[in-house]
């Protein structure tokens, strides 16, 4: 079986660039898409981690893999409002840059 | 069960087509482009899933990923239609040498983390993770997942579900078109630019 630490470290790596992606783009469907790579990214370590401790873990046999799911869950929803909301911004101001989010400053 | 050199193989090959694709993902100026190579990097981490022994973890990430949330995205790139006229201008060098420094900041430490920790040390010299004949055959089936689900965490499936509610109405009260109020709103910052004028 391929090591651990190999798996930790692409884990770590897709956090980090899409880490860059939240932080360096002005699309906010970009943005959107860079959560769903970090999300991806912490699924990854989860589910090493729940195969690693199957044996004898408290959550269960599959505790990693439920906890994906529900992380599965939370994106579908945070996907749905995120979406909704750039619909709204896009109606408003004809425009998905999130500088245009700055004329929402009281 | 694949061979090792084989299983080593297709990790290789998947953790590849990982990095490269969810570099595309941040990089591409059109969205459209972005969405696509999304779905490789979500597929790639359903194949990694698979290897992982969490089959039917693998099977849903690629329906609910791509057969879902992607297809919403497609959707909304399509009824927004974003054209190189009406994408927002991208920060300076400067910013994007700020964000990647951040980023290269955070794996630094992520990556000092995983090297120094204990646990992942002493897991390693066990042989890194335990070979699939420690572990009932069943596991990561539909069958053994399930059972377990709905045994052990029914609590946090159902508190899922009414997550999933919320996020259904809310999207729906969001992007319903309320003509009225929003010609009002129209009329009214209208009325506040020629104010300002």
């Amino acid at each position: 079986m391929f090591s651990l630490p190999s798996i930790l470290y692409l884990s770590a790596l897709l956090f980090c660039i899409g880490t860059y992606g939240v932080l360096a783009r002005r699309n906010i469907l970009i943005v959107l898409m860079s959560l769903e790579l970090m999300l991806n990214a912490v699924n990854i370590a989860l589910v090493t981690f729940g195969r690693v401790h199957a044996l004898g873990s408290p959550a269960g046999e599959h505790g990693g893999q439920i906890f994906t799911l529900m992380v599965l869950a939370v994106a579908a929803a945070e996907a749905a409002i995120g979406l909704s909301l750039l619909l709204v911004i896009w109606r408003r101001w004809q425009s998905i840059d999130l500088r245009t989010l700055c004329r929402l400053n009281g | 069960m694949l061979s090792p050199w084989l299983e080593h193989l297709v990790f290789a090959t998947v953790a590849v087509a990982a990095v490269i694709s969810s570099l595309l993902v941040v990089t591409r100026r059109n969205p459209i482009y972005s969405a696509l190579f999304l779905i490789v990097m979500l597929a790639t981490v359903s194949v990694m899933f698979m290897l992982l022994d969490a089959t039917f973890l693998g099977f849903m990430q690629l329906l609910v990923y791509a057969g879902a949330i992607m297809v919403l995205y497609l959707f909304v790139i399509m009824l927004i239609n974003p054209r190189e006229g009406n994408l927002p201008a991208e920060g300076s060098a400067m910013e994007n040498a700020f964000a990647g420094g951040v980023a290269l900041l955070l794996f630094s430490l992520l990556a000092f983390a995983i090297s120094n920790s204990e646990e992942v040390k002493r897991l390693t010299t066990d042989g890194g993770i335990p070979a699939l004949a420690e572990i009932p055959l069943s596991h990561g089936s539909i069958a053994a997942f399930g059972l377990e689900l709905f045994h052990n965490h029914l609590l946090v499936f159902e508190v899922t579900s009414i997550l999933i509610l919320v996020g259904i109405i809310g999207a729906v009260h969001l992007a319903m078109r309320r003509k009225s109020s929003e010609k009002n709103l129209q009329q009214h910052e209208e009325g506040a630019v020629t104010a300002d004028v």
